[in-house]
């Protein structure tokens, strides 16, 4: 039989164990052999979707930056490869700060790279800030991480309330007999479905479209039944949806089941991934989707980039680009700042213009961010086509749908 | 307590004390690994006290968790109170075992095993449910963001994550050797003969289930105060009910030091699976879990010898407290 101090014993050893573990290494010092990106990203769980995405883009900027040898860093006067360490945040908000604990105390990281989403990137943000660690943020909406006053962090997305304008200038588009006459908001009952379901809402007032309905949505429900016949009931014709992407195959499976005619759908976060298309196929038609960047705009590598992913996956995608050149302007800052130093390449990210990269000429506002115009796409065979920015749509202008009995 | 387990006490709260300096807190991780075991260990502890000792499986710890770290961040965010302000902590404290004796009375009353382990999940939800639609009150979905400048070194934290794991400890201590104590783990073991011995069995569970609440509530302001970042799908997570539920059973519930061994031996597997195996730590630990409670039903201090065997009287056996509780 295990005595008391048996159990203790052990316990003790796994203590020591762990502590020795834990304990600090050796600073590189200047024989530095490489400069150390950390990530805390969402591998696994619920955002695992999103978070491996945003991994393969900063693995595909890290790749093609060492098969050059690397940043030429001049405080240590060499090329020096990047090493990125992932630590997986598994999706859980509560897990984030943790993740970048382990990421500066245990990987000693020189720097941070953006988590995925604001309720990821802001608690990531924060934990770097106690640890002035400079933190190259994006997929955050500026709003909310301007209220957090941050000095060590800076964000690289679109503005909220522009976003939110994006569906009523494409309706604006659609000519008078193919405009939806009740609308609708259909929000899912997260963190950023309720911030963006109120900037649509607000924006819906300036464009001057009523809403009809808005109602918060069930994250994977499963059956949307009841609520879509509550939508064919009060004749419902054009909405927009915030879900993710399970849900919105679900959502338009049914719909198209309860004989549900939207003219315009136009989906956030869910309908952009390309196992939308492959989920629904032709029933994908028609949606519309949001993203940050495409392989089509005329931007260096961009097509190249989407190639590499496409092949690899079997799809394309339309956030890549956003995170790829999150890494190059990071590269690049470093290179500017000619060292690792926190407050240096912040310095740096804030005073340069960071030109060539995937998603075009960057430069920072005086405030840490930098904006760029979400976009939309829309499904047609299997490709997204851009319907806005508007000046990006190549002569594409964004079609109504037809009832499903005549597609 | 014999003499020689209380100098063993004061021998390894003094080696918490001292590890700070040993090693340096901001570089090393060691400071922050045993401030979140810390945390772990108030709450499996505060878990140990309802299911351990008074037999009531609770998976509601989420909701009390979350509740102690909005009293301080609604309350900072206001500037009724300042960093680390004590009345903060006890306010998050008594909050909680306010929403313990509020929800725990009709619960407690009506339910019993799985019901009310039921009853007790749905309030974690109901928590968050209700904190997302109070709006600018709480933060809405997007949470309450605290001026993380007030940081300065983790120390404080540390200190103040030890005190409660001791006091969680102490407070455990001192119910389970006192008449609350028989009370309880009479009701556990049998709540109609306790009820027939003259035991008010309602009063003795909404108490257990209060002061856990208390415990449960100052944990979550402790990590509120550490991470400044208070939002609904983080601080009202399952998984804070799931680890301490874990950590008490691997542990050994009903026992005082189960939920201490517990708590520093899961978060240390958690920590070193995230670390060396960040693809598949998830499936390295569930496994782990599903190992430990099969071979392991009353814990690692259950191996004791002399220590009750699975099955009798003396033990705390988490399916055999629902299947009595349901009537088999």
């Amino acid at each position: 039989m295990v005595k008391l101090r048996d159990t203790w014993l052990v316990g003790l050893a796994v203590l020591v164990t762990l502590v020795f573990f834990f304990s600090p290494t050796g600073l590189q010092g200047a024989d530095k052999k490489e400069i150390v990106i950390g990530t805390p990203l969402p591998v696994t769980g619920v955002a695992s979707q999103e978070g491996n995405e945003e991994r393969w883009a900063y693995e595909e900027a890290v790749a093609d930056l060492n098969a050059k040898g690397g940043i030429f860093v001049k405080e240590y006067n060499k090329k020096l490869p990047v090493k990125l360490i992932v630590a997986d945040i598994e999706s859980d908000p509560g897990k984030a700060a943790g993740a970048v604990e382990r990421l500066v105390k245990i990987d000693k990281v020189d720097l941070l790279l953006s988590s995925f989403a604001a309720n990821f990137v802001m608690p990531t943000a924060i934990a770097a800030e106690k640890f002035k660690v400079y933190y190259h943020g994006n997929t955050c909406f500026p709003v909310v991480w301007r209220g957090a006053h941050l000095k060590w962090s800076t964000i690289f997305f679109f503005e909220l309330d522009k976003g939110a304008e994006i569906p009523y200038q494409i309706l604006d588009t659609l000519p008078a007999a193919e405009k939806p006459k009740n609308f609708a908001l259909l929000m899912e009952d997260t963190a950023d479905g309720r911030a963006f379901g109120g900037g649509l809402a607000e924006a819906a007032k300036k464009y001057k479209w009523e809403i009809a309905l808005n109602e918060p949505l069930g994250v994977a429900a499963k059956d949307y039944s009841a609520q879509i016949l509550k939508l064919k009931s009060k004749g419902i014709d054009g909405a927009i949806l915030f879900a993710s992407g399970g849900d919105c195959v679900t959502f338009v499976h049914q719909m198209k089941e309860a004989d549900l005619n939207l003219k315009y759908l136009h989906g956030y976060k869910g309908t952009w991934n390309g196992d939308f298309w492959k989920a629904l196929g032709k029933d994908a038609n028609y949606v519309l989707c949001d993203g940050f960047w495409s392989e089509d705009w005329p931007y260096p590598k961009g097509k190249e980039l989407g190639e590499r992913y496409s092949k690899k996956f079997g799809k394309r995608s339309v956030a890549i680009g956003l995170y790829y050149a999150t890494c190059q302007i990071l590269w690049e800052a470093i290179e500017k700042a000619g060292s690792v130093d926190s407050a240096k390449v912040k310095d740096a990210v804030m005073t340069n213009t960071f030109k060539g990269t995937v998603m075009g000429d960057v430069k920072y506002n005086p405030d840490g961010t930098a904006i760029f115009p979400c976009a939309a796409f829309q499904w047609w065979d299997g490709l997204q086509k851009t319907v806005y920015p508007f000046e990006r749509s190549a002569g594409y202008k964004v079609k109504a749908a037809p009832p499903w009995n005549k597609r | 307590m014999t003499k020689k387990r209380l100098l063993l006490a004061i021998i390894i709260i003094a080696a918490c004390c001292a590890v700070p300096f040993v090693f340096d807190p901001e570089k090393s991780y060691v400071v922050y690994f045993l401030f979140m075991a810390a945390i772990y260990v108030t709450l499996s502890q505060s878990w140990n006290l309802v299911a351990g000792y008074t037999g009531q499986v609770s998976l509601g710890h989420h909701a009390f968790f979350g509740l102690g770290a909005y009293v301080v961040a609604i309350l900072w965010s206001r500037h009724l109170i300042g960093y680390l302000d004590p009345i903060g902590i006890i306010l998050a404290g008594v909050a909680a075992s306010m929403l313990a004796v509020l929800v725990g009375i009709p619960l407690l009353s009506k339910l019993r095993g799985d019901y009310f382990a039921l009853g007790t999940l749905g309030l974690g939800e109901i928590m968050r449910l209700l904190t997302i639609q109070l709006g600018a009150f709480t933060g809405g979905p997007m949470g309450i963001l605290l001026p993380s400048s007030s940081f300065g070194t983790i120390l404080p934290h540390y200190f103040i994550a030890l005190s409660l794991a001791v006091l969680s400890i102490a407070v455990m201590f001192y119910m389970t050797r006192s008449h609350i104590g028989l009370a309880l783990v009479s009701i556990r073991e049998d709540e109609a003969a306790a009820e027939a011995s003259g035991i008010n069995v309602l009063k003795f569970k909404v108490l257990s289930f209060a002061v856990a609440a208390f415990l449960a509530g100052m944990s979550g302001s402790i990590l509120a105060y550490y991470v400044f970042t208070i939002e609904p799908q983080g601080f009202y997570g399952l998984n804070w009910t799931l680890y301490p539920v874990l950590m008490c059973v691997l542990g050994g519930a009903g026992t005082m030091t189960g939920p201490i061994i517990g708590g520093l031996l899961l978060t240390a597997v958690f920590e070193i699976a995230r670390y060396f195996l960040p693809e598949i730590h998830p499936i390295f630990s569930g496994l782990f879990i599903i190992l430990a409670i099969m071979f392991l039903p009353t814990g690692i201090m259950g191996l004791r010898k002399g220590a009750p065997q699975k099955g009798s009287a003396g033990a705390f056996d988490i399916r055999r407290s629902l299947k009595r509780a349901k009537g088999g």
